[in-house]
């Protein structure tokens, strides 16, 4: 089952994937980054993974996209484990990290292409899927464009773009819009908006109006440990719901 | 096969989009030129002594048999090439995995569908097929020499194999101390210390008349000699042997890198 190589005969895209994690462990020598969390996504959820810096939403998402080991704990993706079924976890997420990690000396449509082989699309699949995403992204003026040469919003775009060219149905989106100006960070929230649905779409942010706007449910992180998780407009419909930020129940 | 294509085709336009790649080979082959020309210099120096001294010319018999093209210009040329590889070749080794590191680009390759092993082939294989072109620059003159010194076609593709054998073997350190690593200059550095370090324990042998084990283990570990036969014109399978287990062995290094990263983040 672990085999790397392994090629998976339910493969083909879904509305979404669940996730689950039971008791999920990982320290980072003796700092504990995330604490026995429990939780659980549906299938075609939009959901926020609040929390403020360092509260263990970054090393979440790094498991289950399978970049990191869990120190101990269970975690599902479909019912693959990132730890033993890294490839086929790997076929079922689009990941768009926290800052725009593309390769600057790349053309747009170049990356793209590259992006997409390496996720296997070749031939005429390929093409279509790089023409798709650029159509859906609103990425036709830069494409011909070096990838270092464009503004953050286009280069977050970009980074969007390869995550949907094999259709995945886990998307994972870390920190979309920060560093970012207020028009772009309109453009990127559109962008996620319009992937509502289609997709498990796991929004990683410390933005509470960018949770509130695109996520239906929610989770907030404190040093590692959950301090809440419930509908989105529950959990940050408190009086302050920042005392969640801060590790304090929910008043 | 469709993502190991990729991989390399994306490496290759990142490897030669950056002026590096062509500075690196110009420096190999205006380094390999500078070598050979001094050498050569130096033996139409010598030459010219010889006339001066016995007053007869050029003629062959007036010529010590050790003053001749292949031991005073192409074996020294060689030698020096083999030096200079250790200086170059990290320069071009150092960013095919810091790079990636330091970008964090090497998050969005783990999460496509390559494993970690054709991450690593990948980038094994660009970086092998640079250092091929970089020797196949450099080794004009090598070539001269041994064309015009008579010294024979066999003993040309020797000593290609073994300067190939070389490069590709330092390459390989290159890459894994890239691989362990998010800076490019603890990179670079690492690997010309390994690189030096490796080149020839031959001194060592005097103060090991004791320890005849040690002294044969340095021996063992060291590039130069084996390096050497090559450039004799003996293509021998230990050595062969040899080239090819570092490279296994950097494989094998630079996989675990990976694997590490997942550990200890």
């Amino acid at each position: 089952m672990s085999s790397e190589a392994q090629t998976d005969s339910s493969d083909a895209p879904t509305p979404g994937v669940r996730v689950e994690a039971r008791g999920l462990c990982r320290n980072f020598g003796t700092h504990v980054a995330l604490d026995t969390l429990d939780l659980r996504i549906e299938p075609g959820q939009a959901f926020g993974l609040l929390g403020a810096n360092g509260a263990g939403k970054t090393t979440f998402i790094r498991l289950v996209t399978g970049v990191l080991l869990p120190s101990s704990g269970e975690l599902w993706v479909d019912g693959h484990s990132p730890v033993t079924e890294s490839a086929q976890v790997r076929r079922r997420l689009g990941y768009v990290a926290e800052t725009s990690r593309i390769y600057p000396d790349l053309r747009v449509r170049s990356f793209l292409r590259f992006a997409g082989g390496a996720r296997e699309l070749n031939g005429a699949e390929l093409e279509s899927a790089v023409e798709r995403v650029i159509d859906r992204f609103h990425l036709e003026d830069v494409a011909g464009r070096w990838i270092g040469q464009l503004s953050k919003g286009f280069q977050q775009r970009v980074s969007l773009a390869q995550a949907f060219l094999h259709d995945p149905p886990l998307l994972i989106v870390d920190e979309p819009t920060s560093g970012l100006d207020p028009l772009q960070q309109q453009e990127v929230r559109d962008v996620l908006r319009g992937l509502r649905g289609n997709h498990t779409l796991i929004l990683c942010t410390h933005d509470l109006t960018e949770a509130q706007e695109l996520t239906e449910r929610a989770a907030v992180l404190h040093r590692g440990r959950l301090v809440a998780e419930g509908p989105t407009g529950e959990v940050l419909g408190g009086t302050d719901p920042l005392r969640l930020f801060r590790g304090e129940a929910a008043a | 096969m469709t993502r190991i294509r990729a991989l390399i085709w994306k490496e290759l336009t990142v490897l030669f989009g950056s002026p590096l790649a062509y500075l690196v080979l110009t420096l190999v082959v205006l380094v390999a030129g500078l070598i050979f020309f001094d050498h050569l210099r130096a033996y139409n120096q010598i030459l010219f002594l010889f006339q001066s001294s016995t007053m007869g010319g050029f003629e062959t018999d007036t010529i010590p048999d050790h003053v001749n093209l292949r031991d005073t210009v192409f074996f020294p040329v060689m030698e020096n090439l083999g030096l200079t590889l250790i200086a170059v070749i990290p320069m071009i080794t150092m960013r095919v995995f810091a790079e990636e590191r330091s970008r964090g680009t090497d998050e969005l390759l783990v999460t496509t569908h390559l494993s970690p092993n054709e991450i690593v082939l990948g980038k094994f294989a660009v970086t092998y097929f640079f250092v091929v072109v970089a020797m196949l620059a450099s080794f004009v003159y090598p070539a001269m020499a041994i064309l015009q010194g008579g010294i024979g076609l066999q003993h040309l593709l020797s000593v290609f194999m073994g300067l190939t054998m070389l490069a590709l073997a330092l390459a390989s350190i290159g890459l894994v101390c890239s691989a362990w690593t998010s800076s490019q200059l603890i990179a670079v550095v690492a690997s010309w210390a390994i690189g030096y370090v490796l080149w020839d324990w031959s001194w060592l042998t005097p103060f090991l008349r004791e320890a005849e084990a040690l002294a044969r283990f340095f021996d063992g570990i060291s590039m130069h000699p084996r390096y050497s036969t090559f450039a004799e014109g003996i293509v021998n399978l230990a050595n062969l042997a040899y080239f090819v287990g570092v490279a296994i062995v950097a494989y094998a290094l630079a996989r675990s890198a990976l694997d590490w990263k997942r550990i200890a983040g």
